[in-house]
């Protein structure tokens, strides 16, 4: 039996009661019902499990939860919602960025990071940024767009 | 005594100025001639016919194991046009464009352009060139070499692309100063074969010394960035990764084989010993084109400097063997340490899983950690590096693969787990200063 791990998750405190080694995706999907950050390769090598740990975008595969500590966790449940979806999320829609959309919730947490972090990037820092996280179907371009349009908009509202 | 005129003395002033003169005229004739270099007039262009087809593969054989694409192939970038920047400590310097354009590449230079290039660092229109660019090396290539590596750049295709422009730190903006560093560093020699050894060894000493230029980051450098005399090998740096001593100091555990070298070198990894991290990956990328003979050669030059190990060298080599032998995570964390203790924990969680249970099926075979190299270095930067930004091929060629560790633990946890290894798997005393390293270790 192992002692309880707690997670800052999403602005609430979550308790849980996994091996410490089990990745944090895992214990995300499969304790928390949060299913919004996907399972894609396991390795760290496509993105689509990209969550926020602290200020950092990180892929929760590779993340075991008992490292994660007391760094605030945030997923993309944590935007928004389908009927109030946050900027970025929203950006997204306005720019129909998904296609089957698997890949769209890492990516999304992926440029939360870097917006947080740096509001008005170039283009090239975007794509620099983006560029580990993968979209089989190929909506990169809107995806950068999508992220661009979140920069514009959280520009225009400063 | 001689009573002396003021005829006289005016004469003697004369006569000194006139000395003095000679003496400032010689002076700066010899700083005109070491600073100064005529440019070498464009040559006209010249066909792809005019180089034989076994000329250009012989010179991309060279070009692979002198791994030009590292400096001279941008990421995504055209095949040799130029454009990636070398951090130094003088400033940072644009690799060039090879490629023969003639307006931002090299169409226009004759091969005798080339070859003072290579052998003397002054550029086809007299300038110098900084030593970020290891001509100091090249002098010793052969003019056989030469041309073959001039016939392969020259078929290349043509790209225009102009590189950006050098960020140097003031004075060395000004290029003329690397007359100076020529003077004290540069050694002119042709390579010079050791008769005594045979003739794989000698191929491998020339390939090294010559061209592949390890010394450039396995040797220490001097606050001028010039190799330290007598310390080649010793052990260097390069782009904030530690280059191990390649000479009886090297730190691996067990000692290397030449074969263990050869695959190492061709792929990037050796079972008993390291992965490619960093700046060697790329190295490891191009030097999987060469062919295998070449990069037999170079390992066995390169496990002769090692030497042969000692009587005690070999029982702890015995002893890393001995902690391989068994999983890592099993061994018990040393009780009442708390750093160890948080080590201990962070590797069950986030590194046994490949490293210990499960290694050949989970990961092709992860590095048993009491024999990986970095675990014994002199200071603990390649390790961390590792473990913060993994060992993950450029997009488009195939390699070992180690996922990223950065966003994964914090940096507390990252020292913890350096120590708890250092201690563990190596049974080496703390690396000083770790804390410091770990923090800048960080990316920008």
């Amino acid at each position: 039996m192992t002692a309880p791990i707690t997670l800052q998750l999403n602005g609430r405190s979550r308790q849980v009661n996994s091996d410490p080694a089990t990745p944090l995706l895992y214990v995300l999907r499969d304790e928390l019902a949060l299913n919004g950050a996907k399972f894609g390769c396991g390795l760290g090598q496509c993105g689509a499990c990209t969550v926020m740990i602290g200020t950092e975008a990180a892929f929760s595969c590779l993340v075991p939860v008992g490292v994660v500590g007391e760094r605030p966790v945030k997923t993309v449940e944590g935007l928004g919602s389908k009927h109030e979806p946050g900027p970025m999320q929203r950006a997204f829609i306005d720019e129909q960025a998904a296609q089957c959309g698997y890949c769209i919730a890492g990516m999304i947490m992926r440029a939360q990071a870097l917006l947080e972090r740096n509001p008005s990037p170039t283009d090239a820092e975007i794509r620099r940024h983006m560029a580990v996280n993968l979209c089989r179907c190929g909506t990169h371009m809107r995806i950068l767009r999508a992220v661009r349009r979140a920069a514009d908009g959280l520009r225009s509202r400063t | 005594m001689k009573h002396r005129g003021p005829h006289e003395r005016s004469l003697r002033k004369r006569l000194l100025v006139v000395v003095a003169v000679v003496v400032l005229a010689l002076v700066a004739w010899a700083v005109v001639t070491l600073m100064w270099h005529a440019p070498i007039a464009p040559a006209p262009p010249l066909s792809r016919a005019f180089f034989s087809v076994e000329r250009v593969v012989w010179g991309e054989q060279l070009a692979v194991i002198g791994n030009c694409s590292s400096c001279h192939t941008a990421r995504n970038g055209a095949p040799y046009a130029g454009g990636v920047p070398m951090e130094t400590p003088f400033g940072t310097v644009i690799g060039s464009n090879l490629t023969p354009d003639a307006e931002t590449g090299i169409g226009i230079w004759s091969e005798a352009a080339f070859v003072r290039a290579m052998r003397e660092g002054i550029g086809r229109n007299g300038q110098q060139l900084y030593p970020v660019f290891p001509y100091d090396h090249f002098t010793r290539l052969t003019d056989a070499d030469l041309g073959a590596l001039y016939a392969f750049l020259m078929t290349r295709t043509p790209v225009h692309a102009e590189e950006p422009p050098n960020r140097m730190k003031f004075p060395f903006g000004w290029r003329r100063l690397v007359a100076g560093w020529n003077l004290l560093f540069l050694d002119p020699d042709p390579f010079e074969a050791d008769v005594i050894q045979g003739e794989r060894f000698n191929r491998g000493a020339y390939l090294v010394e010559a061209l592949a230029h390890c010394g450039s980051c396995h040797t220490p450098r001097n606050v001028l960035g010039a190799p330290k005399r007598g310390k080649e090998f010793a052990g260097g740096e390069a782009e904030g990764w530690y280059a191990p001593p390649l000479n009886e100091a090297n730190p691996s555990p067990v000692p290397w084989t030449v074969e263990q070298l050869t695959q190492y070198l061709r792929t990037g990894i050796a079972r008993d010993h390291a992965i490619a991290g960093g700046p060697m990956q790329r190295v490891v990328a191009s030097l999987a084109q060469a062919r295998e003979a070449d990069v037999a050669a170079i390992a066995l030059y390169v496990a002769t400097k090692m030497g042969s190990y000692s009587e005690p060298r070999l029982q702890n080599a015995l002893a890393s063997l001995r902690r391989a032998a068994r999983p890592l995570a099993s061994t018990p964390a040393p009780t009442g340490d708390a750093q160890l203790a948080l080590g201990a924990s962070v590797y069950a969680s986030a590194c046994a899983s490949c490293h210990d249970l499960g290694r050949m099926q989970s990961s092709n075979g992860a590095l048993r950690l009491p024999l990986a190299v970095a675990l014994y270095d002199a200071d603990p930067r390649s390790l961390l590096r590792i473990v913060r930004e993994g060992v993950i091929p450029e997009e488009g060629s195939t390699g070992r693969w180690m996922p990223a560790f950065g966003s994964a633990l914090t940096d507390e946890q990252l020292t913890a787990l350096a120590a708890y290894l250092r201690r563990t798997a190596a049974e080496l005393p703390p690396w000083p200063e770790l804390a410091k390293a770990v923090k800048e270790s960080r990316s920008p």
